[in-house]
């Protein structure tokens, strides 16, 4: 894909430091981004958009917290919400990447989140 | 006559005369996922690699983490002074010790230690302590007190991986059998040392994700035939025509010539062109020509069909004024604009239709380039 052929993915995220966004179908690869991205230079990425879609079964309020939302998503994934689809709900919500994986990180180590493969999470 | 891949598929390796059809580097090395992971070993686990700079890690126990491949390294400064590097691999039971942590912004810690069972060392690597537990096996009813030895604090320490500098550039080596690095850095080193790098400061960086081999990039960057029609902006005060490509063992020195008009005071050299200096195997110095600063590129592969630049920008105060920060903006649009060639370039190469490209006699550096590469992947 290059970047003329980009315009039409779902995913997008930025980073405001170097004015670099990616663009993907694959929620996850934004997740991708974002650690390559961190591990470079230290910096956040915030959401430009996201595909509606993936975020239907999506019924909370906009102030919900992070066990909310994953509990919300739940049901239309198989095998655990992509993690790009929960990081999309929550920069919907205003966080940034850092924010959402600081908060799952925080949920996981308390028990209220698992990861039944790598990068997908289910509600306890 | 260019080789595709019509059925014939005939390809050989890049030949030295640059004047032969089959003077580039056959396209399946752009392509193909296995020749991401054989470069790993034989491209950047064999040659010296960029690390990062010294002047981001001014202090004792400043430090920052660089990942080449599968490996990460951490780069600090030790307690005299010396900008030395380990593995970030703990050795009790490996461990990675530190979270990854960019030279554009930096850590600090007294003693390097593993958060897994607190295996805790010195800023030179040896083992500085590690908890009771390891000394009194008081849970082990197999052993008496007295049977077991204390960790030894340097055999037990962490792997150091080489280090070589050009001023303030510090690069590593992964090679059991590295070679000296003057080899590798050629004149490059003492040309670069007569400027005052040092005296310059990190100021900026930007890292963007490109969806192409790290290889075809290299390639853009090593020649300005492209210029013309590609670079507007840039090229108003280069004459091009006076330009020289300079090839050596291990890089490459672009000299592009300024218009006489250009303040002296804009540049760090004392010559009027912009120079612009390929090592292989992914790391390039440019020296603008029309600021008073330097930046540098790293061309870190991801995969196959991706590589992250890491554009780093000097300049003699970390704070930029607003003329550097226009700067740094014209620098942007010149990778966006190549950019758009080099991704284009490698939709072409994954295409399968061609085999084996056909450089120009003025490509001599991209020669160069892929002729590493063979020379590299034969070894």
């Amino acid at each position: 894909m290059s970047r003329s052929q980009r315009d039409a993915e779902a995913f997008v995220v930025t980073c405001e430091d170097c004015a670099v966004e990616t663009r993907t179908d694959d929620p996850n690869e934004t997740v991708a981004f974002y650690r390559r991205h961190r591990s470079a230079t230290g910096h956040d990425v915030v959401w430009e958009g996201a595909d509606a879609a993936a975020l239907d079964g999506l019924d909370v309020p906009a102030d919900a917290d992070l066990a909310a939302v994953v509990r919300a998503l739940d049901g239309a994934y198989e095998g655990g919400v992509p993690l790009g689809v929960v990081a999309a709900a929550m920069g919907e919500r205003g966080a940034t990447m850092a924010e959402t994986f600081e908060a799952v990180h925080d949920l996981r180590m308390t028990g209220g989140l698992y990861e039944p493969r790598d990068d997908h999470l289910r509600p306890f | 006559m260019t080789r595709w891949n019509d059925g014939v598929d005939e390809v050989s390796t890049v030949s030295p005369d640059i004047t032969e059809e089959t003077n580039a580097l056959p396209n399946r090395y752009f392509t193909d996922p296995e020749v991401h992971e054989m470069e790993k070993e034989k491209v950047f686990g064999e040659y010296w690699v960029y690390a990062g700079h010294a002047n981001c890690i001014p202090e004792e126990g400043d430090f920052f983490t660089r990942t080449v491949g599968d490996r990460q390294i951490i780069v600090l400064r030790d307690h005299d002074g010396e900008v030395t590097a380990f593995y970030n691999v703990c050795a009790h039971r490996g461990s990675k010790m530190v979270d990854d942590t960019p030279m554009s912004d930096p850590g600090h810690m007294s003693r390097i230690r593993c958060p897994y069972h607190l295996w805790t060392y010195d800023l030179d690597g040896d083992l500085a302590s590690t908890p009771k537990s390891f000394e009194e096996p008081g849970l082990n009813p197999d052993l008496e007190g007295g049977d077991v030895r204390p960790p030894d604090p340097e055999r037990n320490g962490l792997l150091t991986v080489p280090t070589a500098t050009i001023g303030p550039l510090v690069f590593v080596n992964f090679s059991d059998d590295p070679m000296p690095f003057e080899e590798q850095a050629g004149k490059m080193k003492e040309e670069l040392e007569a400027l005052p790098l040092g005296e310059y400061e990190h100021a900026q960086r930007i890292v963007s994700e490109v969806e192409c081999n790290w290889k075809t990039f290299g390639g853009n960057y090593s020649e300005c035939d492209h210029c013309q029609a590609n670079h507007q902006d840039w090229i108003k005060g280069i004459s091009l025509d006076e330009s020289e490509l300079e090839v050596q063992d291990y890089h490459w020195v672009l000299h592009y010539t300024h218009d006489e008009d250009v303040d002296d005071e804009m540049r760090i050299h004392e010559e009027h062109e912009a120079q612009f200096y390929y090592l292989w195997p992914n790391f390039t110095v440019n020296m603008y020509g029309t600021a008073d600063g330097y930046g540098t590129y790293i061309i870190d592969p991801i995969d196959e069909g991706r590589f992250q630049l890491v554009a780093d920008y000097y300049f003699r105060d970390a704070d930029l004024t607003g003329e550097e920060r226009e700067f740094i903006r014209t620098s942007r649009q010149l990778q966006e604009e190549d950019f758009e060639l080099v991704e284009r370039q490698y939709e072409g190469q994954k295409m399968g239709a061609l085999a084996q490209a056909q450089l120009g006699p003025n490509e001599h550096t991209v020669h160069k380039l892929h002729r590493l590469a063979q020379e590299a992947y034969n070894a």
